[in-house]
């Protein structure tokens, strides 16, 4: 049995769009992220999420999990950067402190110091704009694309028909092998395996996660010859593959597609310039001076 | 079919052009271009990467091993949704992963290398490649499309093994290279031991990627050569080649694409090539080859016994 994803037909902007043009629009998005450190350049990028995030008409309840997950995530990992710091390194030479703070005890003859300075901070609060701002667009993604349309998607992207059909495939099994992945977990947990609880050296271990992988791995093989008798008796690749729906480009998804590539093409050139890199307030700096 | 191939490796090499001009036109316009902070270059190694794909199809395509049908792809589709699932599970986040001496258990890796020896290399790239960016979209990152590419090619390079009509010799062969391979990482290890372990997280220690990598992860890469070394010795003992046959070529394509992956990071990121040796390839390749000497096997024997039940 198959699991789906959430989707449902919504009244929305992300769903007002032909989804290949949702989905070109997305790889520019994403491109443009990477390309950028610089917290005004990230702000815009995380404003547009804002804004494809609040008109997707999903409701807080649907997608609580995901937010959970990815959100606490992220914001743990971003403040760990503070802390250490690291990463940064590869952006900054030079560090101004703001403050210094040491505890009042130590721990083994190790003192617990946080040093506070304008790059970490401005780092970690980056990184996190960052990365939010790309997980929420990837979020909506199997909220908002119709499981019917997967297919075609990847075939209108221009990917043969084998290829997307197993793009298709792909994007329908996740859900149901993170279930029978579960279940297998349960199973065995119920005849005493403990995944929390794996001990013994390292190749111990290792061998301990057979249990979990090669069920779950032999079940979907095995469970495959369904899907590969029903493909086969409906002719799979005897020749070119017509799609039951069919999707029309309209004037509003060339107008997406055509920002998305402006907009990817102007970053290009924005960051080739110099521009874009990473870059910390005057007032931190001052703030670091007077400290 | 062969119109077909030349488009697809004229567009790369287009796309490949294209980034280049953007560098040399960027170098003109702005002399104190520094390429490693601007994110450009992962996509020229993308480029690079299916490129290498293609030219490695080129070569060996007059094989029955590269044909793609329902079966296949179904496979694929079966082996990249596994791939995502169990390295999106294993990534630390979901469950807190254990680790042993800065090796933490990702044993996701073992899929791709499976597919790609059980069912060709076409399943091998599609599963890696497809099944990393979708593991990577789970977590909500995505921001490296090289490492996509690298996982590729380990299954790639694992379906490679029926190319070679005499297994025993390719697996001589294999093993030979990737000795080379595990050698030449490890004196580089030994020449650098202050580089930090950047595949390795431990929130709770405090260690985010920064702790000087330990002498059991520099050395990982040897230890999985011996295992995979001791699997032969013994599957001879119990005439079994197949297994040995997989984990040889499982450990080749590993070694291969988390090479390529590290190696295209001393243009993308800017690391020194001593840091991406030791600091990347060393701590990502070394357990990975762990993994794949221990549950290669299991999956490759599990396998085979359903193919003798249902005689397929």
């Amino acid at each position: 049995m198959l699991v789906t994803w959430r989707y449902k037909p919504r009244k929305s902007l992300i769903q007002s769009f032909d989804p290949r043009a949702w989905i070109i629009f997305f790889a520019c998005y994403i491109a443009c992220t990477v390309l950028f450190w610089d917290l005004r350049y990230l702000l815009v990028l995380f404003a547009m999420a804002m804004v494809v995030v609040f008109t997707s008409g999903i409701r807080f309840s649907e997608m609580r999990r995901a937010w959970l997950f990815i959100g606490g995530f992220v914001v743990f990992f971003s403040f760990l950067t503070f802390l250490t710091g690291r990463g940064g390194i590869e952006l900054y030479t030079e560090e101004h402190l703001i403050t210094r703070w040491e505890a009042g005890f130590t721990l083994l003859g190790w003192r617990p110091t946080l040093t506070v300075t304008a790059e970490k901070t401005m780092y970690a609060v980056s990184m996190l704009v960052r990365v939010f701002s790309l997980a929420s667009m990837t979020i909506l993604i199997p909220y908002s694309l119709n499981p019917a349309h997967y297919g075609i998607i990847f075939k209108g992207l221009g990917l043969p028909d084998k290829v997307a059909y197993g793009m298709d495939l792909t994007m329908r099994f996740i859900p149901s092998f993170g279930r029978d992945f579960m279940l297998t977990r349960d199973a065995q947990r119920a005849r005493g395996y403990e995944l929390e609880k794996l001990s013994g050296g390292l190749v111990a271990q290792v061998r301990k996660l057979a249990p979990l992988i090669v069920p779950v791995t032999i079940h979907a093989i095995v469970s495959s010859e369904d899907i590969i008798d029903a493909m086969d008796l409906r002719a799979f690749g005897v020749g070119p593959r017509t799609w039951l729906e069919e999707l029309h480009y309209r004037t509003r998804d060339r107008l997406l597609i055509g920002f998305g590539v402006v907009m990817l093409l102007t970053s290009i050139a924005l960051s080739l310039f110099g521009m874009g890199k990473f870059w910390v307030p005057q007032f931190l700096l001052q703030l670091a001076a007077a400290g | 079919m062969d119109r077909k191939l030349t488009s697809v490796i004229v567009s790369l090499v287009a796309v490949l052009v294209f980034f280049l001009l953007i560098v040399w036109i960027g170098g003109m316009i702005n002399p104190d271009l520094q390429l490693d902070e601007t994110g450009v270059l992962r996509f020229a190694f993308v480029g690079i990467g299916l490129l290498i794909v293609f030219i490695v199809y080129l070569l060996t395509r007059q094989s029955q091993i590269w044909e793609v049908g329902t079966r296949e792809v179904v496979y694929m589709a079966i082996g990249a949704a596994l791939y995502a699932v169990l390295s999106f599970l294993f990534n630390g986040t979901v469950f807190a992963v254990p680790s042993v001496s800065q090796v933490a258990l990702r044993p996701a890796v073992a899929i791709p290398m499976f597919f790609g020896f059980a069912f060709g290399p076409s399943v091998g790239f599609f599963t890696g490649a497809v099944g990393n960016m979708f593991g990577d979209a789970l977590t909500g990152f995505g921001l490296s499309p090289q490492w996509s590419v690298g996982n590729g090619l380990i299954g790639m390079v694992a379906g490679m093994a029926l190319l070679f009509k005499d297994r025993q010799k390719g697996v001589n062969t294999v093993l030979v290279v990737s000795f080379i391979l595990a050698l030449l990482a490890t004196l580089v290890f030994f020449l650098n031991r202050n580089v930090p372990n950047m595949m390795f997280f431990d929130p709770e220690a405090g260690i985010f990627g920064d702790a000087t990598i330990s002498w059991f992860a520099g050395l990982s890469a040897i230890v999985g050569f011996l295992l995979v070394v001791g699997i032969r010795f013994t599957a001879v003992f119990n005439k079994n080649p197949e297994v040995t046959a997989a984990v040889a070529w499982s450990l080749l394509g590993n070694f291969i694409g988390i090479g390529f992956a590290a190696i295209s990071d001393i243009w993308i990121n800017g690391y020194p090539p001593a840091v991406a040796i030791v600091g990347e390839f060393l701590p990502a390749a070394g357990p990975n080859s762990i993994f794949a000497a221990i549950l290669v096997p299991l999956l490759v024997a599990a396998y085979s016994s359903v193919q003798r039940q249902t005689g397929r």
